[in-house]
């Protein structure tokens, strides 16, 4: 039997109506999880995702499928915690197999400064509940003997940090779960439809005008990535973030030998072994922001090259593919999460190179606060009003790479 | 002449390729499945020279070439780290790059064919346009002015229970085959899809609607599809296919049964599964059953697959794009002219290490960080004198009619009131009002200053300067020295008598500057002060830098490093820009509101304070001071159970004989505690500068 071919996942396509309680707008991972936890937390089910490809078509179907806790912040430490927390139960709750798996992450620090960095970040992960420790260059070669600690004599491992709950799943699989689970509850999923427009009266959005006529709706929430600023700005609402591509590539598939997540802040690149036996590796976003998923062979030879200096086996393995997501960037590295000072209006974004693995929580938080219109104390830090009150989540420990 | 497969010497004819080689000796490199020897498909995949996923069909044998199966059961083993140099990379500019075999009027331009009978295997087109190619030289990257796609068409696979076994190919492998001389024993050509092949790892029949017929080898002549995904890869570059690859392509006959992915395992009763759970659009069924993502790249696949949903939804669906596209380079080739950034050196590098100092990587720079015992440095500083490399430190001269009104519009503090031969710190603020860098203005005239920056910063604050220069479309002119001056701090209370004993009768006096010589080198003397003591900048060309290092010393400077530096610096409670500040790190976060003034008409980042400033402080940069062992730097603050930040900087400070550090602390109830618990330890808030409060050693 192929494990690969998914044997229990069965999607419910019903048709549109003109109405619904709640229009969800991106049929990604943050809006299907919003609308499964919308019906399944609140029992709120008169709700519409509205994508306009395929349902995890955009980043929820090209990142690169890490789960990790080990931010910078407490605030975004207690967060991404909940995301690591409810991501271990996802199976044993959904019944579906999302291939989850605890692999550990090591994050490489090649540098004086590099490895302050690790330190501060192990003391308030550890500070926060996330499991988290500073490790030399020995204990690094012994978690992952295949690391040159030399850096190819070049970039020598000066220390790091070993986070164990770092975690993979399959992404489209996550994806899928949750939009079965809100199917099933009676929500509804539309492929190939385009919002373009918010309609709002006074300060109150009403629903979204689509290529396929008008949908009503209480309350709008835009989980559309990037897309978020073109389609709210249509409601006159500003956002600070600027969309820039991220690539990855995989090479061909290989035994199961490399169990862990491996990343270099310096080096800018990371690395771990799929389900499959694909060597998957990624690197920072591109500079030029822009919404293209062009990938580039600029890339693809500075990231193999880096990635070669701390993990020389990989020499002679063979690519297979390479593919580019984009980044909602916001500008401290935080996402946007919540209401936007117009009624009913809320956006989920500034996901940057961190959105997959906060899936879960997020859409738990989001879903918490269409139910009760109050924000939840754990998102509080991430709403779109932190700029105007000065109060930005810095966090160098997002501003990395995954 | 002979290679080895599988532990087995196999002979070969010269100019054979592996699989032809394997074959003509009865053998083959996979179980089986339908041979198309162009490079489509993944039967011939093997391990060849310790590199897997190799297709055969494409590798010329040669002597002692060691080939492996994959594994029946699992996957090829991932390699040892081994050795290699790098790869070449050749750069070819061109009018038209030609893909493939296409006959191309020249018309005076100049065309480069990139063919992969000839070796040349491009693995994709990317924008620019660029074209990737592999060849036995190395990598050929060219780049042309437009690009003709002319790689043929690829011939569809059989779908149908048994197309996995051995002694099935297609029409044009079966050609290839019988001129290189392999004995196909009894064949029959099929041209329409089959009901299913029989035998047991060969194929001993085949079974179509005309019925069963016993053979040794199936040649499978089932139409062709474009091998376009070049093409397709490059969506909006000059690019057009010619010839078979710009075909429409046939599509395939429904497949009923058996494996419609060799490279996943994935079969018609998978689709079917899929398709039935509603799974119905290309990209989903693929991400659903993993059909296309194989070595192959959906080579053999896709048709079918295609032809099934049109099928069952009733229309044609597009195909997705492979990248690369068939020919896959192995990592090493990929990362053919790829570099790392280097990591600068001073001019007095060479110096430090023949001092046998401990050199770590700051902010892009080499910089010694020790020479041998970090305390002994530390007292040279405090109570004789001591020099140390600042050559990092970003330099810049800034000349124009303009200058001032620059400065004054992109500063927080006064510029227009700086007078000649003077010198004042500042920071540089971002329209946000948060600290992006800081430095000095040293004014030389009315309309020329140096101005330095912190060695992480500088990059990004030439670009800032530059900028703001061109969006005010100010008259000046901005000259990078970073890298041309070098830089020697010489500082501690001896250090003016050792500048006089260097023929500097007048040093400059305390935040004043001035061109001087010392020794016979000429200097920008500035006399500033990061380390509290008496100090003197002395900027210079770095071609001498070895001179006035080497004579400082011989006056009996001893040297000091970053680890010292970075302790004398934090007994003043001096902020490091990027250790000490955040992204949004304000003035009065930073306790920095004496380096702004609110008075002036307006500065990059003033509308922001002047709001922000109305808001409650949520935390500050404040110091700390506790007994015994310096806590690590990114230490958490605790008010009882309350998290309340975190220590940026942390160092035993001999002359206090305590620890210091400077923390981010949060504000509860409107203040800040006086006490927070750090490391398991009670630490007190500190007034700055802990260390010579008055400033009376920097100024005598």
């Amino acid at each position: 039997m192929n494990e690969f071919v998914e044997r229990k996942i069965a999607l419910t396509w019903r048709a549109p109506k003109r109405a619904y309680d709640v229009v969800i707008v991106g049929g990604g991972g943050h809006g299907l999880a919003t609308a499964y936890y919308l019906a399944t937390r609140h029992g709120i089910t008169n709700v519409a995702v509205l994508e306009r490809n395929y349902i995890g078509s955009g980043n929820s179907g090209r990142n690169t499928t890490i789960i990790r806790a080990n931010y910078g912040i407490p605030e975004a430490v207690r967060f991404y915690q909940r995301s690591v927390d409810l991501y271990a139960s996802l199976e044993s709750e959904t019944g579906r197999g999302i291939m989850h798996r605890q692999k550990g992450l090591l994050w490489l620090a090649h540098s004086e400064a590099g490895v302050r960095a690790e330190r501060a970040r192990a003391e308030v992960n550890v500070a926060f509940g996330t499991k988290t420790e500073f490790v030399d260059p020995d204990q690094v070669k012994r978690i992952c003997p295949q690391i040159d600690i030399t850096g190819g004599g070049l970039w020598p491992v000066a220390g790091g940090t070993y986070h164990p709950e770092g975690s993979t799943a399959r992404h489209d699989r996550v994806v899928w779960a949750f939009a079965e689970g809100a199917m099933r509850q009676g929500v509804d999923i539309q492929q190939g439809i385009r919002v373009h427009s918010l309609r709002v009266e006074g300060d109150r959005v009403t629903g979204v005008e689509t290529d396929q006529g008008p949908i009503s709706a209480g309350v709008v929430l835009s989980a559309a990535g990037g897309h978020v600023t073109t389609l709210v700005s249509t409601a006159g609402v500003r956002l600070p973030i600027r969309t820039h591509p991220l690539q990855a590539f995989v090479t061909n598939h290989y035994a199961l030998e490399f169990p862990i997540i491996v990343a270099s802040a310096t080096l800018l690149f990371y690395a771990s072994q799929t389900a499959r036996g694909e060597m998957l590796m990624g690197a920072e976003i591109d500079r030029q922001p822009s919404y293209s998923y062009r990938s580039s062979h600029d890339f693809l030879q500075h990231c193999a090259f880096r990635a070669m200096t701390l993990l020389p086996f990989l020499r002679n393995l063979r690519i297979l593919r390479q593919w580019t997501g984009v980044c909602d960037m916001s500008p401290d590295y935080s996402p946007i999460m919540g209401k936007t000072g117009i009624d009913g209006l809320l956006i989920t974004t500034g996901w940057g190179t961190w959105g997959f693995k906060a899936i879960p929580a997020a859409g738990e938080q989001l879903a918490q606060l269409i139910a009760t219109g109050a924000t939840p104390e754990l998102i509080a830090p991430f709403s779109l009003d932190r700029f105007a009150r000065d109060r930005t989540m810095a966090d160098r420990g997002s501003a990395g790479t995954h | 002449m002979r290679f080895v497969f599988d532990n087995h010497p196999v002979d070969f004819q010269p100019g054979d390729s592996i699989l032809i080689a394997l074959l003509r000796a009865g053998l083959h490199p996979t179980t089986g499945g339908c041979l198309c020897l162009a490079g489509d498909c993944p039967h011939c995949l093997a391990t060849v020279d310790g590199i897997s996923y190799t297709r055969t069909c494409r590798t010329t044998a040669r002597a002692g070439m060691v080939v492996e199966r994959h594994p029946k059961d699992g996957l090829p083993k991932l390699p040892p780290a081994t050795q290699a140099p790098p790869v070449d990379v050749r750069h070819v500019h061109c009018d038209v790059a030609v893909i493939g075999n296409a006959e191309l009027p020249a018309e005076g331009r100049r065309v480069v064919t990139l063919d992969s009978k000839s070796g040349q295997d491009v693995i994709g087109i990317y924008a620019g346009p660029l074209v990737v190619a592999r060849t036995a030289e190395g990598m050929l990257h060219v780049h042309p002015k437009e690009i003709v796609v002319a790689t043929g068409a690829i011939e569809l696979q059989p779908v149908a229970p048994g197309n996995h076994l051995a002694g099935i190919c297609t029409a044009r492998a079966a050609e290839k085959l019988k001129a290189a001389g392999v004995n196909l024993g009894r064949t029959v050509t099929i041209t329409e899809a089959p009901l299913r092949f029989e035998g047991t790892g060969s194929v001993t029949a085949v079974v179509t609607r005309e019925g069963r017929v016993e053979c040794d080898t199936v040649i499978v002549d089932l139409g062709r599809t474009p091998r376009n995904g070049l093409a397709r890869m490059a969506a909006g570059l000059p690019v057009r296919a010619v010839g078979d690859a710009a075909r429409e392509p046939q599509i395939p006959a429904c497949p009923q049964a058996g494996v419609v992915c060799p490279c996943s395992g994935v079969t018609v009763d998978d689709l079917k599964s899929v398709w039935d759970r509603g799974f119905h659009e290309l990209e989903l069924v693929k991400r659903a059953t993993l059909a296309g993502t194989g070595p192959c790249q959906g080579a053999v696949c896709v048709p079918h697959i295609r032809s099934f949903l049109a099928d069952r939804g009733g229309k044609l669906q597009p195909s997705f794009a492979a990248r690369p596209v068939a020919f896959q380079p192995i990592m090493h080739e990929a990362a053919a002219g790829a570099y790392h950034h280097p990591t600068a050196r001073t001019a007095l590098d060479a110096e430090h290490r023949r001092a046998g100092a401990h050199m770590e990587r700051s902010a892009g720079w080499w910089r010694p960080w020790t020479y041998a015992d970090p305390l002994q440095e530390y007292w040279a500083v405090r109570e004789g004198v001591s020099i140390c490399d600042i050559g990092t430190l970003g330099k810049f001269l800034l000349d124009g009619p303009d200058a001032v009104e620059l400065l004054d519009r992109l500063y927080p503090t006064h510029v227009a009131t700086l007078k000649p031969g003077r010198a004042r710190y500042t920071l540089l603020l971002n329209e946000r009002g948060y600290v992006i860098d800081d430095g000095m203005i040293c004014r030389e005239s009315e309309t020329r200053f140096f101005l330095t920056f912190t060695s992480a910063g500088s990059t990004h604050a030439e670009l800032w300067i530059r900028d703001w220069a061109d969006a005010w479309k100010l008259d000046v002119r901005l000259l990078n020295r970073t890298v041309a001056l070098g830089a020697i701090n010489v500082t501690g209370p001896l250090a003016t008598a050792l500048l006089r004993d260097a023929g500097l009768a007048h040093p400059p006096r305390y935040l004043e500057h001035k061109i001087a010589r010392v020794g016979d080198i000429a200097c920008r003397i500035a006399r500033l002060s990061f380390t509290g003591e008496v100090s003197y900048e002395l900027h210079h060309n770095a071609g001498d830098s070895v001179s006035l290092w080497r004579t400082l010393l011989a006056l009996g400077a001893k040297p000091h490093g970053l680890e010292t530096l970075l302790r004398l610096r934090l007994e003043k409670g001096h902020i490091v820009a990027g250790q000490d500040t955040d992204f949004d790190s304000t003035p009065r976060r930073l306790n920095h509101e004496w380096a702004v003034k609110l008075d002036k008409p307006d500065f990059v980042g003033k509308a922001a304070l002047l709001r922000t400033n109305q808001l409650p402080l949520d935390r500050q940069l404040v110091a700390l001071e506790t007994k015994g062992e310096p806590p690590g730097e990114g230490a958490v603050l605790w008010n009882g159970k309350d998290y309340a930040g975190y220590v940026t900087s942390s160092a035993w400070s001999p002359a206090l004989e305590k620890s210091i550090m400077l923390g981010w602390l949060r504000f509860f109830n409107g203040s800040l505690p006086e006490e927070v618990m750090v490391a398991g330890k009670t630490a007190r808030r500190a007034a700055t500068p802990l260390y010579d409060p008055e400033g009376r050693r920097a100024r005598a």
